[in-house]
Parts: C-alpha cells; sequence; structure tokens
C-alpha cells in the first residue's frame, strides 16, 4: 500500500477543491475533434506493406493442404504465410490460462471458429492483399461444429482441443460460508434461470497494429491500439521471439475499446510475422467484418440456475449460483470473468453466504475478452431477477425488499462471504433519491390510465454494485494452481517542471476513448494550484519504464489521481524547500495558493511564484538548501490501495475489487405486446462513484453505459447457424441501438467518497452497462404482468418477446382450465 | 472490405449504357445511388467487372404526372420522391412508405428505380409498387417492355430485367379519388432499419361504406413482395369493422409463405404479417372514410 491516506469527507465531496469535481475542458478533445490524433491506420511508415487475411469459412475444420502459390505470383504480393509458416517466425499467442488451450494468431492445423485467419498475405495495398487472398486454395476437411454449449459438455462430443479431456475446459464449484445452514434456516427458496447470449463492444475503430522489424539490431517497433503494452510488454515480446529490451511499442490513440482491446495478440502476432519475413514494416488492421466475426474479445455468453434462501419477512439469507459460460474456441484469459463476477455476486444486499458453480465450456466461436461488465453484468442480472421474484412471491415492493437487506453505511468496510470487500456505500440513500427522482408515483398513474387504452408501460428498478480498480488476483485466484499469480496493477506518471514553471506529464497509460490527460491536468493543476491547461501531457512508450495497468475494470481515474498526486506530492514538497529557503521561514510555514508560495498567513507578502521557485530549482544549486539537488522531476508509481491475497485454500478470495460504486436505474418502457417491439420511454439514474472527478466525464461513461446496455437489453446478439456459422456478421445483422433508441437520461449522483482512495473518487466507466440491461427486464416484465410475464433471457428481441407472452397466455389458459 | 478490380464507365447516353449492358452482360451493373450496390462490391458478395454509371445522364431525374400515370425516372433519389408534392397528391402510399426507408443520408443518394431493381424482398418501395399495380419500364439495345409490378420480383434480390436491361423508369397508377384511403405500415427492429414486416394497403368504400376495392401488398414476409389475394376477396362486399381487419389479417398470414432471417423467423413473419395487414387495413379504412386519401 504506497498510500492509505485517508480523505477529509468535506474535502471529498468537492467542496475544497479547486480542480477536482470541475467540468474542466477535456484536454483530448480538440485532437480528436478535428481529426488530428494518430490512430493505428494513421501510422505509415516509408515502405510499408498492407496485411489482410483469408477467413475461414468453416467453424470447425481440418485444413488438409493450403497452395499459396497462385497468390504468391500476383503482381504487388510481398509474403504469403499460412498459419504453420508464420509459427516458424513467431510463437503462439499468448493466454493466462492453466489449460493446455494453444492459439496461433492464424490456424495451425484446424480451424475452431467461423472467421479465424487460415492465411495472411503482405501486399503493397490492402486491395491487392485481398485479391490475393481469393486466390489462396484451401483443402478442408470439415468437422462436427459445436455450437451449443450444452451439448458441447457432453463427454462423448467432438472435441475443440485435442489437448484437453473434453470441451469442459473448467469447472469450479465454491462455498463461501455456511450454504447449507443458511438454506436449512431458510423459510422458502426463489429460484430462477438466467440467460445471456453473446455480445460484443464494436468499437468504431477495430483493431490493429505497425510492426517494423529491424533485422540488423533484431529489434521491432510496434504501433498498436493495445492498452497492456506498459503491463506486459515481455508478453508480446516473447510471442514474436525477441528480446523484451529491443522492442518498443507505442500506443496510439484509441477509437474506442469497451475492454475489448486489452491484449489485441493477434494483430501484433499477424503484423509481426509478416514484417519478419518482409523486412518492411507492415500493418494489419482489422476491416469491420473481421473486427465482428474474430475479434478475440466478445462478451460471456452464459445460462444460469440461481436459488436465493428466504425467510418471509424478505430477509435474504443465502445464494447459490450455478452457472455454464461458452467461452468459445480459446481461453486466453482463464475463468478470470467469473474472477470478475465474484467481486460481487451477492450486490449490495447481506447475504451471509454463497455457492459458486461454473462450468467453462469451448465450443467453435470466437473467444471471449473482456467486454464493458466482464462478467459482473450478467451476475447482476441473475442476482437482481432472483430479488424481484423474491418480492413479488412474497407480495412486498421491489424497491422495498432491497431496502430491507442492503448493507447499511455503519457496516464499512464490508467484507462479502467470498472476501472481496466494498470500502463504503449508502445505498438507501441513492435508492430514495431514484424513485423521487423517476416521480414513480406519476408514472405508476401513467401506467393505470394507458392500460386502459391498451397500451403497456413498465416501470424497472435495479439496484447494482458496480465494483472498480481491479486487482490482478481476480484472473487467477480461481485456480489452485494459477499459471501467473501476478499481484501488481500498478499505475505510473512521470512529471517534470521546466525552469519557466512549465509542468509536463507523461502517462503510462493511453486514451482508450476515456480521458485520462484531463484526469492528470486536473490532479496536477490540484495539487500546484495551477490551472489544468496548462498542464501538457504525453504518453509514453513501453521503454520508459512507466508501468501501467492501463485502462480497463473501471481502474483508470482512481489509480491515475494517485499516481498524479504522488508525483504532484513529492515536487511540491522539493519546492517549498527550496522557497522555504528563500523566504527564510521554515518548511511547515509555507503554502502555496494560485500559484505563489508564500508564508503561511501572510496573503501580503509577494511571495515566490512558481517559475520563480522553478528556475532556482533548475539554475541556482548553490544557492537551494544544502543536498538538494538540482531540477523538477519525480516519477510515481501507484499500487492498490486496498488489495490482499487470496488464501491459499481459496475461501477466501482477498480484496481484488474494493472500490464499489453502485447506482438505482429506473427505466420507463412502453411494450407493443402484438409484435413485441420495446420502446424506451424515459430513463432516470443516481449514480454514487465517490467523489464526482469530472461531472461531464462521468456523465458521458454512464449514458453511454446505459446505451450499451439499451443494446444488450433489446438487440443485440451474436448468432451462429447450426454449421457454426456466424449469421450476424454484419451491422445488418447485429444491431446496436442508435440515437433513436436511446431515450432521455436524467441523471443524478450522489458522492459517497471512498475512504481509501485519492480525493475519494471511484470509477464510473461500466455502470451503466453493468445495470441498465437488467432494469430494463424488470421494466418489461412490470408493462406486461398483465400476461404474467416473466423475463430470464436477453437481448429482448421482439420475437423472444412475442414468444415469451405466448407461453404466458398458454399457462394462464392451463391454470383457468385446471389442467 | 475492398473491391475486386473492376472498370468503371460514365456514358452520358441511356444507348451507350445499353450498348455495354448488350456487351458486358451478367459482368456488367449498373451504379445508380450505390447504396447497395457499393457494400455488396466492398463485401466481395458482388464482383462485377464493369460498373456503368448512370448518374450523369440527364432527363431521368423528373417525377411527372401523365394520363394518371406518375412516372419516376431512373436517377429520382428515394429523398425527392418522398417529399414530391405530386407523388403525395397521386399515390400517398408510395410517399408514406418512402419516409420509411433508411434514413435522410441514404435517401438523398438512394434512388426510387435502384431499390426496386436492387429488389430486397424486405424493401418498402417494393411493397408499394405492388400495391400500386405499377410497372417497370425496361430498355434495352433490343427495345422497351413494360414489366407490372407483381411479375417484377422474383425472388430474393431477384427481379424479371434481363441482363442487357436497364429500368429507367416505375410507372404508378394514381389512386382513385373519393373515398379511397391507403396505408404502409411497417415493424422494423430499429429506426432506419429494413422492415421484419412491412403492408401496404389500399380501400375503396362505396357511400354505404362498403367496401369495393382491396388491395394488399405484403413485403419482408415471403421472398418478395406478394399481394394477399384471398384476403383481399374476403373484404369486398364487407364494411369497415374492427372484427373485418382481423379476419383479414389472418387470411393474409396464411397465404404468404415466409422466408425466416436473422432478425426474425418464418412463425414470427407470419405473426408479423397478421398485425401488420390488420393495423393497416384500419389505418387506410380511417383514411377512406374522411374521404382523402392523405397521408
Ligand atoms: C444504412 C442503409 C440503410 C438502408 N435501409 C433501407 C431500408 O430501410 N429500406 C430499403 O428499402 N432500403 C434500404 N437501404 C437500401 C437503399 O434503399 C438503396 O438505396 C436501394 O436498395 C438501392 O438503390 P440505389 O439507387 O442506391 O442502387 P444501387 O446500390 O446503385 O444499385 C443496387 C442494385 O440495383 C441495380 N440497379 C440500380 N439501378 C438500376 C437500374 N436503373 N436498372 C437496372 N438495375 C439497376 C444495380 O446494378 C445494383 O445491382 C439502406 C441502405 C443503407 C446504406
Amino acid at each position: 500500500m504506497t498510500d492509505t491516506t485517508t480523505t477529509d469527507p468535506a474535502a471529498a465531496t468537492g467542496e475544497g477543491f479547486r480542480w477536482i469535481g470541475k467540468p474542466v475542458k477535456r484536454k483530448e478533445d480538440p485532437k480528436l475533434v478535428t481529426g488530428r490524433a494518430t490512430y493505428v491506420g494513421d501510422v505509415n511508415p516509408p515502405g510499408m506493406l498492407h496485411a489482410a487475411i483469408l477467413a475461414s469459412p468453416h467453424a470447425h475444420a481440418r485444413i488438409v493442404s493450403i497452395d499459396t502459390s497462385r497468390a504468391k505470383a500476383l503482381p504487388g504480393v510481398v509474403a504469403v504465410l499460412t498459419g504453420a509458416e508464420a509459427a516458424e517466425v513467431v510463437g503462439p499467442m499468448t493466454a493466462f490460462c492453466a489449460e493446455p488451450v494453444p492459439q496461433h494468431a492464424i490456424a495451425v492445423e484446424k480451424t475452431r471458429y467461423w472467421g479465424e485467419a487460415v492465411a495472411a498475405v503482405a501486399a503493397v495495398d490492402r486491395y491487392v492483399a485481398e485479391d490475393a487472398c481469393r486466390l489462396i486454395d484451401v483443402e478442408y476437411e470439415v468437422l462436427d461444429p459445436l455450437v451449443d454449449m450444452v451439448e458441447a459438455m457432453d463427454p462423448a462430443a467432438v472435441k475443440v482441443h485435442d489437448t484437453l479431456e473434453g470441451n469442459v475446459v473448467f469447472h469450479a464449484d465454491k462455498s463461501y460460508g455456511e450454504v447449507d445452514a443458511d438454506f436449512a434456516r431458510a423459510d422458502r427458496v426463489i429460484r430462477t434461470h438466467a440467460r445471456w447470449h453473446r455480445m460484443g463492444a464494436q468499437p468504431i475503430e477495430t483493431a490493429g497494429a505497425v510492426c517494423s522489424w529491424d533485422p540488423f539490431t533484431a529489434s521491432m517497433t510496434i504501433w498498436s491500439n493495445s492498452s497492456f503494452y506498459n503491463f506486459l510488454p515481455w508478453s508480446f515480446a516473447s510471442m514474436l521471439g525477441i528480446s523484451t529490451s529491443r522492442m518498443r511499442m507505442i500506443p496510439c490513440a484509441v477509437g474506442g475499446s469497451f475492454g475489448s482491446k486489452h491484449l489485441l495478440n493477434k494483430v501484433i502476432a499477424i503484423s509481426g510475422a509478416l514484417t519478419k519475413v518482409t523486412g518492411k514494416p507492415v500493418r494489419y488492421l482489422e476491416d469491420r467484418l473481421e473486427n465482428i466475426a474474430a475479434n478475440d474479445n466478445v462478451g460471456c455468453d452464459r445460462i444460469y440456475d440461481g436459488e436465493l434462501a428466504i425467510t418471509d419477512d424478505g430477509e435474504f439469507l443465502s445464494l447459490k449460483l450455478h452457472c455454464i459460460d461458452d467461452y468459445g474456441a480459446y481461453f486466453q484469459f482463464g475463468p478470470g470473468q467469473h474472477g470478475c463476477a465474484l467481486a460481487q455476486p451477492v450486490g449490495p444486499y447481506r447475504i451471509n453466504s454463497l455457492q459458486y458453480e461454473v462450468s467453462a465450456v469451448l465450443t467453435n466461436k470466437v473467444q471471449q475478452g473482456f467486454f464493458r461488465g466482464a462478467g459482473a453484468d450478467h451476475g447482476n442480472f441473475i442476482l437482481e431477477r432472483l430479488v424481484d421474484a423474491a418480492a413479488d412471491e412474497l407480495g412486498i415492493d421491489r424497491a422495498e425488499i432491497r431496502r430491507r437487506n442492503f448493507i447499511q453505511p455503519d457496516q464499512f468496510p464490508y467484507k462479502i462471504p467470498s472476501g472481496n470487500v466494498y470500502d463504503s456505500g449508502d445505498y438507501e440513500g441513492v435508492l430514495d433519491r431514484a424513485l423521487t427522482l423517476a416521480d414513480v408515483e406519476y408514472w405508476r398513474a401513467e401506467q393505470k390510465r394507458l392500460r386502459a387504452e391498451g397500451r403497456y408501460i413498465g416501470i424497472g428498478l435495479a439496484t447494482c454494485q458496480e465494483r472498480t480498480a481491479y486487482n490482478a488476483t481476480e484472473w487467477w485466484f480461481l485456480y489452485d494452481n494459477p499459471p501467473l499469480p501476478a499481484t501488481s496493477t500498478p499505475e505510473s506518471i512521470k512529471i517534470d517542471i521546466d525552469a519557466f514553471g512549465g509542468v509536463r506529464a507523461e502517462l503510462g497509460c493511453p486514451v482508450w476513448g476515456n480521458s485520462p490527460q484531463t484526469v492528470a491536468s486536473q490532479v496536477i493543476a490540484e495539487e500546484f494550484g495551477i490551472d489544468p491547461a496548462d498542464v501538457s501531457i504525453e504518453h509514453n512508450d513501453s521503454t520508459s519504464g512507466a508501468i501501467s495497468a492501463g485502462p480497463g475494470g473501471s481502474r483508470l481515474t482512481v489509480m491515475l489521481s494517485g499516481a498524479a498526486r504522488g508525483a504532484a506530492g513529492q515536487l511540491r514538497e522539493k519546492m517549498i524547500r527550496i522557497a522555504a529557503h528563500a523566504m527564510e521561514v521554515s518548511p511547515e510555514d509555507v503554502e502555496l495558493s494560485d500559484g505563489v508560495f508564500r508564508p503561511r498567513g501572510v496573503p501580503t507578502h509577494t511571495g515566490l511564484t512558481f517559475a520563480d521557485v522553478a528556475m532556482k530549482a533548475h539554475l541556482f544549486k548553490q544557492t537551494n538548501p544544502e543536498g538538494e539537488s538540482s531540477g523538477l522531476v519525480a516519477t510515481y508509481t501507484y499500487d492498490h490501495p486496498l488489495a490482499s491475497m487470496p488464501t491459499e485454500d481459496r475461501k477466501d478470495t482477498g480484496a481484488f475489487y474494493p472500490i464499489v460504486s453502485h447506482a438505482c436505474h429506473i427505466p420507463i418502457v412502453e411494450v407493443d405486446p402484438e409484435s413485441g417491439l420495446v420502446t424506451m420511454l424515459k430513463y432516470y439514474a443516481v449514480n454514487d462513484c465517490g467523489t464526482v472527478m469530472h461531472p461531464k466525464l462521468v456523465e458521458g461513461q454512464v449514458i453511454g453505459g446505459i446505451a450499451q446496455g439499451i443494446g444488450a437489453a433489446l438487440m443485440e446478439e451474436y448468432r451462429y447457424d447450426e454449421q457454426g456459422a456466424l449469421i450476424s456478421g454484419s451491422f445488418r445483422e447485429y444491431l446496436m441501438p442508435s440515437s433513436h433508441e436511446v431515450p432521455e437520461i436524467v441523471l443524478e449522483h450522489q458522492e459517497t467518497p471512498s475512504p481509501v482512495t485519492p480525493y475519494g473518487v471511484k470509477g464510473a466507466g461500466e455502470g451503466g452497462r453493468l445495470i441498465a440491461p437488467t432494469a430494463i427486464a424488470a421494466a418489461v416484465d412490470d408493462a406486461l404482468k398483465p400476461f404474467g410475464v416473466w423475463i430470464d433471457e436477453l437481448p429482448m428481441t421482439p420475437e423472444r418477446l412475442v414468444e415469451v407472452i405466448a407461453r404466458a397466455e398458454d399457462r394462464a389458459e392451463d391454470e383457468e382450465s385446471g389442467r | 472490405m475492398k473491391p475486386a478490380v473492376f472498370s468503371y464507365q460514365s456514358p452520358r447516353t441511356l444507348d451507350e449504357v445499353f450498348g455495354e449492358l448488350a456487351e458486358h452482360g451478367s459482368d456488367a451493373r449498373v451504379l445508380a445511388g450505390g447504396q447497395s450496390l457499393i457494400r455488396l462490391m466492398n463485401a466481395r458478395t458482388e464482383t462485377p467487372g464493369v460498373l456503368v454509371d448512370i448518374n450523369r445522364i440527364p432527363g431521368l431525374d423528373e417525377v411527372t404526372v401523365e394520363d394518371g400515370v406518375v412516372r419516376i425516372g431512373a436517377l429520382v433519389r428515394q429523398r425527392t420522391s418522398e417529399v414530391s408534392p405530386v407523388i403525395r397528391e397521386h399515390t400517398p402510399v408510395f410517399s408514406e412508405a418512402g419516409a420509411e426507408v433508411a434514413h435522410v443520408s441514404v435517401r438523398e443518394r438512394g434512388t426510387v428505380v435502384g431499390s426496386i431493381a436492387f429488389a430486397d424482398p424486405c424493401a418498402e418501395l417494393p411493397t408499394a409498387l405492388v400495391a400500386l399495380d405499377g410497372e417497370i419500364v425496361a430498355r434495352s439495345t433490343r427495345g422497351e417492355r413494360v414489366i407490372p409490378a407483381e411479375q417484377m420480383f422474383l425472388g430474393p434480390y431477384r427481379t424479371a430485367l434481363a441482363e442487357d436491361e436497364m429500368a429507367v423508369e416505375a410507372r404508378l397508377p394514381a389512386l382513385p379519388t373519393g373515398r379511397t384511403g391507403s396505408a404502409f405500415l411497417e415493424i422494423t427492429r430499429r429506426h432506419g432499419e429494413l422492415p421484419v414486416c412491412g403492408v401496404a394497403s389500399i380501400l375503396r368504400l362505396d357511400d354505404d361504406g362498403q367496401i369495393t376495392e382491396a388491395r394488399i401488398s405484403v413485403g419482408a414476409v415471403g421472398d418478395r413482395p406478394q399481394r394477399a389475394r384471398a384476403a383481399e376477396s374476403a373484404l369486398l362486399g364487407r364494411t369497415t369493422d374492427p372484427e373485418v381487419w382481423r379476419e383479414a389479417g389472418e387470411l393474409a398470414a396464411r397465404e404468404i409463405e415466409p422466408r425466416p432471417t436473422v432478425h426474425g423467423s418464418s412463425a414470427y413473419r407470419r405473426h408479423l404479417a397478421s398485425v401488420v395487414t390488420r393495423r393497416s387495413l384500419s389505418r387506410a379504412a380511417a383514411r377512406a372514410l374522411e374521404g382523402a386519401h392523405h397521408v
């Protein structure tokens, strides 16, 4: 723990801060909105070649032979590589699973999903490269495709990987606390099933890399939109077969990630292999179809059975979750998405014990990664559905049952049965505010009025956690023998102040669609009493030593604030010492305000300006305090403020995702029961991410997340046919909400500062998407209450809703006729 | 997503177009608004050797009326057609359908005739064309022929146009005046999307409120826009009543053979055919009763 300063709660609510919590201009914007940012597609080293891939038209097939001679003969083609040929120059892709599930960027021997690369071409432009792909002759022996995860679990099923005993690549059944005893004393057990289909991030910019190999120094320069260049750069070097000290990864602007651009091994391996064989820089930038089909980072695809043990008073006692998760063809992060779900399986509720069973299944589909929510989104869905079912069964209002079970403000820090810790919260405060904000009484009256006209509107409610600032133990604590039991999730910054007082910061992380430049400049300005606009920001490449886990797991604002405050604090102390010496007072008696150093309590003193002191530090060694080195440079690495180790027996996961935000969402929907179409009428949300670092940025994150949550609730879905071919491979089939489908969103903040983070901030990057789907599901079954509809499957496509309504009507008829 | 190699022609006269099409046959494609063709070329679903761009040919961008027939030239944009007062006056259901096509930016480029020639089974304008008993004028070096709408559409993306023919004009007979009402209604999964079901209907009533003429064209359910003939006949002589629309909807759903897509199974589409036909008829009837066929 580098920094455990407890924040003054008064200060943490934004009062007393000059820049924290203020809507300063977003530093990232001018370049982005004027088209001046450099994306992978803008990197054009001289002589660069363009790569294209030939994608497998089969979900599961043995590659009998590949003949690339016709492609090689095409004018403009420089190199063609099959998977086997590429494997001679680059190794398998990095994976963090314990099981033997090797993955090559270009398939070797077998293709395991529709759209997987089977060959790659480097040519003078992408047109010729694509022409050449059509001249590659591949003979396939088509194998049975595994499309259904339950069928894939059958021991007799054909195997996706011959290195495994079956397709259940990982299974765990964990009990935390006295589950049996809690179920034994329960008055009833609420059960529900839940199905959440596969969705993807669909960033506007696809994944890509430019790799440039220098055979004379055996070194490689890589430009990419990966975010792990300062976290795990060695993993790329070992995959590429080069020395870690001879690789330089340069970050590019990233056109959206939503979690889908952590590693990006595939594009780096393909460009890397081609630059090694051609000796020229090569760019491989996925096109839209490749990104949808083969991005390696789709969301979870889960079947849940949940049981909630309760008393007749509506008190929650214990929870059992059984989950089957379709991981697709590979297992790059192991069961990390369940590590993530275990951050908050019991939500904001007091639940004494937990059983968590998961079967991770491999099938012939593109694999999972960490997509916004990263597995906790589905956890919220099953839990909130159980809570709603409990309320409905007991005849208790859905808000009231939550109120009865919330963890209370005086119970923090609160340790959940599985071991994660929640730092702080005031859940009832958020709920009350949301109910007022949404004017639920008004909507209930509207609902009644419109029902008389044959219209069905519904009011949803969900109260969910947003775990933020992960620690690396999340990736492996489900393993007894993890392959890489890492425990660091650092964030670094370097700040230097020049002789004129100019402040520059270098970040270890990229701009991923979030706003690290703005946040770093706010913190630095706060600490120095200067204007954020005067702080210039650069991004370091992988050779700087600025280790950084980067954006992901809603950690960056929290962790970067810690790093920036740490480095700025060191420089401020040094400047205070120099100023004190010059003004002949003791350092404790110097204050820095509005960029001027003065003796404390003497506002009339002319003092020394920031630039005065900077000049002294740079050029006046002999008149500075004795032993003070010249110059003003500080680097600072901030480690996780509240992480602990999983126990040896794994009965306790340790604290690994303890900075916990919370929100209550109340969507209002209208359903046309005949067509199954759902229209979002209005959306209310009260969010609590501790101290709001920047209201506009948080608003953007929450509203964007809700929009993605609307997609998850209503339309987004990867669909494969029986042969395993992707039939939602373009945006004509994979539908996402547009501005027409997103209603007015009314957002308010409650601020319950974290006691352990700088300024009391918590993460806010995923909450919208973590909560909206389950809130909308609740709204839809509220709308369709007259039909007795219960939503347990997402997305609620119109067709699914029509079926659900028909089934509910059949049930009602059966009941009526006494069958 | 880069197209295969092709050669690009930009003729200034129709005769040159016919010449190119006669010479290259199935290897040539007419380029109109490009809103469907370019996408397919980028995906290499379409790999024409010769692209014949008709956009520089004068005189094809006019909407005229002659002897009660609206004529829409091959370069009339969907947006122009949608807002044309002439089309709104004579064939309002075509305007109403046109407003549902894609988004304004697409409609500013995409052409009416291109949409018809493309023959997407879900497309709104072909559905309205079939309801209106419209026609397509096809020309080639061999001469000109007129194809009735119902014979134009053969299946998904398949039309009666021969390889060497270009569609030069769409013709829409004006709706009768008096107690005639029409409506286009659709269900889309998202704003601006192609429908999962779209129904154009036209109803004519006599002074007693009895139905004397009924036309129902169902799009997006089957493999092409189709008339629901059984439902149409069942409506004749009936009066305007919700039960009548319900019956007609059920009949229409039964007579169209549905085609499943990722956006809806056959069963769902059949179900929608019934719902949307009923709603479309009800709206057309309300308009007929108002005695005007405004939209
Ligand atoms: C985002 C988006 C959304 C869309 N949504 C919808 C929608 O909701 N509903 C809908 O109906 N359409 C939709 N479309 C398709 C759009 O309406 C197209 O414009 C239309 O299908 C084709 O018209 P075009 O003029 O662009 O033809 P092009 O794309 O140029 O050509 C299409 C095909 O027709 C042929 N063709 C074109 N003109 C002629 C001619 N005169 N004679 C012979 N052959 C010809 C071409 O050779 C080609 O094969 C959408 C398109 C986009 C990009």
